[in-house]
């Protein structure tokens, strides 16, 4: 097998370019300073920023103008994290509150997307009216918009007009075969239309907007589902084709697909893929383009830092009682964020400065490992094993650290165990740890030491408080020095 | 002539803006059709614009209370399919 070369440049390399890795600046290393300062405090789009910034989503949008086979419009429960899931639709009005409210109490808020939980340019005034005030009231925030695509081209002046310099469009496919077995209707020119000719449709609007908000100079992230049998074999092309047309980030999510749910997926039994089937997509996407791994797939009311909802702080009973001075809290925000971007770079020098320093493992043959990390952001381990409700996957390897993705211990859903199906949680959390072999954490009780040991993942408390990246690779450098990475499992790995 | 709109709407405002007779309502608990304004969409459009978008199997009916949009013409999931599957969830 060959190792990736962490520090070429994006096009020649393999996996890693694409991500946070120790040994590189950060997964948006490659892009242009324009760009990157851009979206270097933008949660949902740099990895970096994610452990640091805090973002929201308000659900001004419930109307929709197609059918997703893994959407339920249905569905509304507090206890579910995902997107199209809402628990209280706001007026504008109302969502122009919520978020000076929010930003006011977390002032690590950098932006406000709206994602739904239907379209949000299938609900035009509403969305809008909601950009128009909140680019006047609470100019600091970057303001963000996710779609489906299919309204996109006829929304791009307006989107340049309330000065969005961020959009994600969700392309799942480029081919109305594959199309239609993922959405089953839309609604175009006063008709809904189906299967092929539907999916052809959306498939040009959603290239078209593409185009047209690249020539605008506005943001494009790529957001594709991962649909085992449907379109994984599809999306390399997806990726190809999203980058060469301007797209700076591709973002390869799995599927959500639970029977409970409702949806078409659920229902008819379509898996979604496992987290090793994801890994290995992405890495395979990773040589087209730059990928996103970070993504939480959260709701579209979700409040806070990634992987964490705030939302039950601010319900809008609560934000009517809160007194607050919108002026103080906005300079208050310009002081912090001004804070954590001094942090950031700081960090980010003293990544350059140690990679440019050979790893003591460079010259040997030792197989990579993935490793699972308990932490509550900026970059450290601060997190009891107990409290996670997930972990982040970082890859070690001889030519360093990169991040990989994240792992949810309690499966999209909150609820209690009568949701389960009588697995314990922490045998829940064991099992989405597949493929790691040591865990990080702050502390870590004895039960799950014991559990987790006998699993094959060894559970570490020794690095609480340190740079995660840093301590990763010690955990590694101990690992090999205990005789676990011989390099003969290489050979075995990669004629597996 | 007249569609309606029933209980199981989610009030999505999808079909608000498309009504051409301006006869759909916001209301609690959910949206209405003014029996008196709806024309069905006849003379304006070939399809209800209404049902036309509706994500909501069942949620409008024709004047005859038959669904515009019946169980399974939406999502696809053939309806016993569906009860089977929610059947077998309930007894968890």
């Amino acid at each position: 097998m060959e190792l990736p070369v962490l520090n070429e440049q994006p096009a020649k390399t393999g996996g890693c370019s694409a991500s946070s890795c120790g040994s590189t600046d950060d997964q948006l290393g490659h892009l242009s300073d324009e760009i990157r300062a851009k979206v270097q405090n933008h949660p949902c789009y740099s990895e970096d920023a994610h452990h640091y910034f805090a973002r929201m989503h308000v659900a001004v949008a419930p109307a929709c103008n197609i059918q997703c086979h893994y959407c339920n419009r249905k569905y509304d429960c507090a206890n579910e994290s995902r997107p199209g899931v809402v628990s209280e639709l706001l007026t504008p009005d109302q969502a122009v509150k919520k978020t000076k409210a929010v930003a006011a109490n977390i002032p690590q808020m950098t932006v406000l997307g709206i994602a739904g939980p239907g379209d949000p340019l299938a609900n035009p005034e509403r969305t809008f009216e909601t950009f128009r005030r909140l680019s006047a009231e609470a100019p600091d925030i970057k303001l963000c918009v996710s779609t489906n695509g299919l309204s996109l081209p006829e929304s791009v002046e307006e989107l340049a007009k309330h000065n969005i310099d961020h959009v994600t469009i969700t392309i799942n496919c480029v081919d109305p075969e594959i199309g239609a077995k993922i959405y089953p209707w839309i609604f175009w020119e006063n008709r809904r239309i189906k299967g092929k000719k539907a999916a052809k449709i959306l498939i040009e609007q959603q290239q078209k907007g593409l185009e047209m908000l690249v020539a605008k100079g506005i943001l494009v992230k790529v957001n594709s589902v991962m649909i085992p049998g449907v379109n994984d074999k599809h999306l390399a092309e997806v990726s190809r084709i999203v980058k060469a047309k301007g797209a700076f980030l591709h973002n390869v999510m799995p599927l959500i697909a639970e029977a409970e749910h409702g949806t078409f997926y659920g229902v008819m039994g379509q898996r979604g893929p496992n987290a090793l089937e994801l890994q290995a997509l992405q890495d395979e996407c990773a040589g087209d383009m730059n990928m996103m791994r970070h993504c939480r797939q959260c709701r579209a009311d979700a409040v806070g830092m990634l992987g964490e909802d705030r939302g039950d702080e601010f319900t809008l009973d609560k934000i009517e009682t809160m007194e607050i001075d919108y002026q103080a809290a906005m300079e208050k925000r310009k002081l912090i964020h001004q804070a954590i971007e001094a942090e950031m770079n700081s960090k980010r020098a003293e990544k350059t400065e140690t990679s440019s320093k050979s790893s003591p493992l460079e010259a040997l043959q030792a197989r990579p490992v993935l490793m699972a990390v308990a932490t509550t952001g900026q970059g450290v381990i601060n997190q009891h094993f107990g409290h996670a409700k997930e972990f982040l996957v970082y890859e070690a390897s001889p030519s360093g650290v990169r991040f990989i993705g994240h792992r949810k211990t309690d499966l999209y859903c909150g609820g209690d165990s009568t949701c389960g199906d009588g697995e314990s949680v922490l045998q829940q959390t064991i099992r989405a740890l597949e493929g790691c072999e040591a865990v990080l954490c702050s502390k870590v009780g004895y039960e799950p030491w014991e559990m987790l040991e006998a699993a094959g993942i060894q559970p570490n408390g020794e690095h609480a408080m340190e740079p995660i990246e840093a301590a990763v690779m010690a955990v590694y450098l101990e690992m090999h020095q205990a005789g676990k990475l011989a390099a003969v499992e290489i050979e075995q790995r990669a004629s597996a | 002539m007249a569609l309606k709109i029933i209980e199981s709407c989610v009030n999505c405002f999808a079909c608000e803006p498309l009504c051409p007779s301006k006869a759909i309502y916001e209301a609690k608990p959910h949206f209405l059709i003014d029996a008196k304004k709806c024309t069905e969409c006849e003379g304006d459009f070939a399809e209800p614009q209404c049902a036309s978008i509706c994500p909501i199997e069942g949620a409008i009916l024709d004047a005859l209370n038959v669904p515009l949009n019946p169980p399974g013409s939406l999502t696809g999931i053939p309806p016993e399919k569906m009860a089977e599957v929610m059947a077998e969830w309930q007894t968890h």
